[in-house]
């Protein structure tokens, strides 16, 4: 079909939220880098935060064919209100625990999605879903070996990793918040919607954290923390990105 | 005192400049295993290291972005280090070949020059 | 990354360390050095062997380790989607290339456990070069493209040294070191020839780090311990001087030819020794850094310290009770 003005807007912001998530999330886990729990952890979970960079990188290329600003002006020139990454990729890395946490709920949400993209009508999206199909399938392979050993492990771990879901779930939810576009994007074939990638996450992820030993709170009674999509944030994302582009800032002109 | 560093990681980590702590007990940090890599289907898979790690599983995971992240690879095999057994290099004298053994390598086997004979003698013989 | 190894020899000369050794055994073993064999971890050894090659391996493994912290100052400032993913990509490779020398060390009968606890407590060294400060962005330009270009000369050395484990490691460091370089030289010539405020922020870094680069290798063969043992059993393979001269050789044009000046009046080839002159670097600064006073020496450890404390339950609750250790196989 052909698309209307709405649809190109649905396609870019879908695009935005997803490259946005990725950054602002590599970012995040890339503070660990060097400073892991053991050393060999410390080298995994680095190459899944340049993978999400990279994936990243390759969303925001399309954007630029789109006609959006390069990649490089676009992640390191904007404020808080105008990214669109959820609230959950912004909080900081806090404890292993945390971390580990949101890096499970994050990538099957990530894994799902993408999957579903490997469909879309639109072709340069459908390519790179494709591409990153192998990266992001180590990523979810990584989250489940980690929950699953460490469910198993002493007492006091068990604990952190249940409280650790507990609170990062209503954020986790915050990730599906629906655009002004669902309606568009579903009928275009652009993409199945974030209440379809929603229940797809739940029937994923709750089994498997159930299998685990872990229980996971109802769905239908937590309410999920909107915002991110919006432009509205938590506390930490404007330091972020201040940290950020400290450097970049010194003369965006200029070639580094 | 509380470490402010150049690395914002650092001064939001709040350490204390004097802190004592970290110090490890033996295993800690794990037993380790052998890891081997297949880089492509046909070939055998090659020792390339090893990890330290908690479980087998654990260990694919780490070896995966040790030993892989830049080579190709399409397949993983891991071993605990302690289920492997291993020849003492000071023993190494009994995969010395004798002379004697010359039966067992092809080059034992060249028979050119006796068909070559064999077929002049026929040649001649039916002359 | 990597300097030298600052051998210890409390004033003791190596050859007497061998006195205890079982002759025929010492003599079959040197012959097989001499032959250009490698040694591999079961084969006997003499115990000075061990030691300084534990000590030597371990203190890599540290530098790595630590070598991650002034260039991780930078990983979530660096500018643009390039630089940014490079840096991250580098800085795991120094974690990765610790793991790779502490398992090689580890088969020499020290457990990783062992060695972190002594890098911990200050009881073992690390490259003099990771206890300054990396004060802004170039800085981390400039250390990866000459400290790592000084690790590439020392660590090409080392690997056509003697012990087998100690040889595959570095073969796989020095190709990942040779990325390393690579984004060093890229990203200090964008600085060099980009605008006046990244040249004047590259030529700052440049001149805090010419010190520590000189001190990089490790004092004057003039002043260094006895190594004629070291030599011949290839523990080392080349003397501090001969790496720093063919490090100047290789990096000093490459500085200069970006228009770029280093703080030393004195630095110049001479043309009729082919030799580099230049003012000999302090050694005194470079001994009262290496013993604990450098202007980073305390948070480095300190840092390390945090890292392992705040690993501490993460492995606790992986701990598999029946595990056994034993050294890595190779």
């Amino acid at each position: 079909m052909e698309f209307t003005e709405k649809h190109v807007m649905g396609l870019k912001d879908l695009l935005y939220k997803m490259a946005d998530d990725l950054l602002i999330l590599g970012h995040r886990n890339s503070e660990w880098t060097g400073l892991g729990p053991i050393l060999e952890e410390d080298i995994a979970f680095s190459s899944m935060a340049q993978d999400k960079m990279g994936q990243s990188l390759a969303l925001y290329e399309i954007l630029h064919e789109l006609g959006e600003s390069d990649p490089d002006t676009v992640a390191f020139t904007r404020n808080d209100h105008q990214f669109h990454c959820s609230q959950l990729v912004e909080l900081p890395i806090g404890e292993y625990d945390f971390s580990l946490v949101r890096h499970f709920f994050y990538d099957h949400a990530d894994a799902i999605r993408f999957d579903m993209l490997a469909d879309t009508v639109v072709e340069p999206l459908q390519m790179v879903a494709k591409k990153f199909r192998g990266e992001i399938k180590y990523h979810t392979m990584h989250a489940n070996t980690w929950l699953k050993q460490l469910a198993q492990g002493s007492e006091e771990a068990r604990l952190r990793m249940q409280s650790a879901i507990n609170e990062t779930f209503p954020f986790a939810l915050g990730m599906f918040e629906p655009s002004e576009y669902e309606a568009e994007l579903i009928e275009a074939g652009i993409f199945q919607g974030e209440e379809a990638l929603k229940n797809q996450w739940l029937e994923t992820v709750v089994p498997l954290l159930e299998s685990y030993g872990y229980t996971v709170p109802d769905a239908s009674t937590v309410t999920p923390i909107f915002g991110g999509r919006k432009g509205v944030h938590t506390e930490y994302l404007q330091p972020l990105l201040d940290e950020m582009t400290e450097v970049f800032r010194i003369d965006p002109a200029a070639e580094w | 005192m509380k470490i402010k560093s150049l690395d914002p990681r650092v001064t939001r980590s709040n350490i204390d400049e004097d802190t004592q702590e970290g110090i490890l007990n033996p295993l800690d940090h794990f037993e380790t295993y052998e890891v081997f890599e297949q880089r492509k289907r046909g070939i055998h898979h090659v020792h390339v290291g090893s990890v330290h790690a908690p479980s087998a599983e654990m260990a694919v995971v780490f070896a995966k972005e040790q030993y892989t992240r830049r080579g190709q690879c399409v397949n993983l095999w891991v071993v605990k280090t302690s289920d492997v057994f291993v020849t003492e290099y000071e023993d190494s004298d009994i995969f010395e070949t004798t002379v004697n053994k010359k039966y067992r390598e092809p080059d034992a086997y060249k028979v050119i020059d006796r068909i070559n004979a064999f077929k002049e003698r026929n040649a001649k013989q039916n002359a | 990354m990597y300097g030298n190894a600052y051998i210890e020899n409390n004033g003791k000369e190596l050859n007497s360390l061998t006195a205890n050794e079982d002759p025929i055994k010492l003599a079959e073993f040197e012959a097989r050095i001499a032959a250009g064999e490698k040694i591999e971890p079961h084969d006997w050894m003499p115990a000075e062997y061990r030691k300084q090659l534990v000590r030597m391996i371990e203190q890599h493994a540290h530098s790595e380790i630590i070598g991650a912290l002034p260039e991780g100052t930078w990983i979530t400032r660096a500018p643009g989607f390039r630089r940014k993913m490079a840096l991250m990509a580098k800085v795991q490779d120094e974690t990765g290339h610790g793991q790779l020398l502490y398992n090689a060390a580890e088969t020499l009968g020290k457990s990783r456990e062992d060695m972190t606890n002594d890098l911990i407590t200050g009881k073992s060294k690390y490259s003099n070069v990771f206890n300054y400060p990396a004060k802004t962005w170039a800085d981390s330009a400039v250390i990866a493209w000459l400290i790592d270009a000084g690790a590439i000369v020392n660590q090409l050395a080392n690997s056509k040294g003697s012990y087998g484990p100690y040889c595959r490691a570095l073969e796989r460091i020095c190709a990942e070191e040779s990325f390393h370089l690579k984004y060093g030289h890229d990203n200090v010539v964008f600085l060099a020839t980009g605008t006046p405020k990244q040249r004047e922020m590259v030529q700052d870094a440049l001149n805090r780090w010419w010190e520590p680069i000189m001190h990089f290798f490790g004092p004057s063969d003039k002043m260094s311990v006895h190594t004629e043992t070291l030599m011949k059993w290839k523990v080392k393979m080349a003397s501090n001087d001969d790496m720093r001269q063919t490090f100047l050789d290789m990096y000093v044009p490459k500085i200069w030819d970006l228009g770029l000046t280093l703080p030393d009046p004195n630095l110049r080839k001479n043309d009729e020794t082919g030799k580099w002159e230049y003012t000999e670097p302090n050694w005194e600064v470079f001994k009262q850094v290496i013993n604990g006073n450098g202007p980073c020496n305390k948070e480095r450890l300190a840092v390390r310290r945090k890292a392992e404390e705040n690993g501490r339950w993460v492995r606790q609750a992986l701990l598999n009770k029946n595990a056994k250790y034993v050294a890595p196989l190779s």
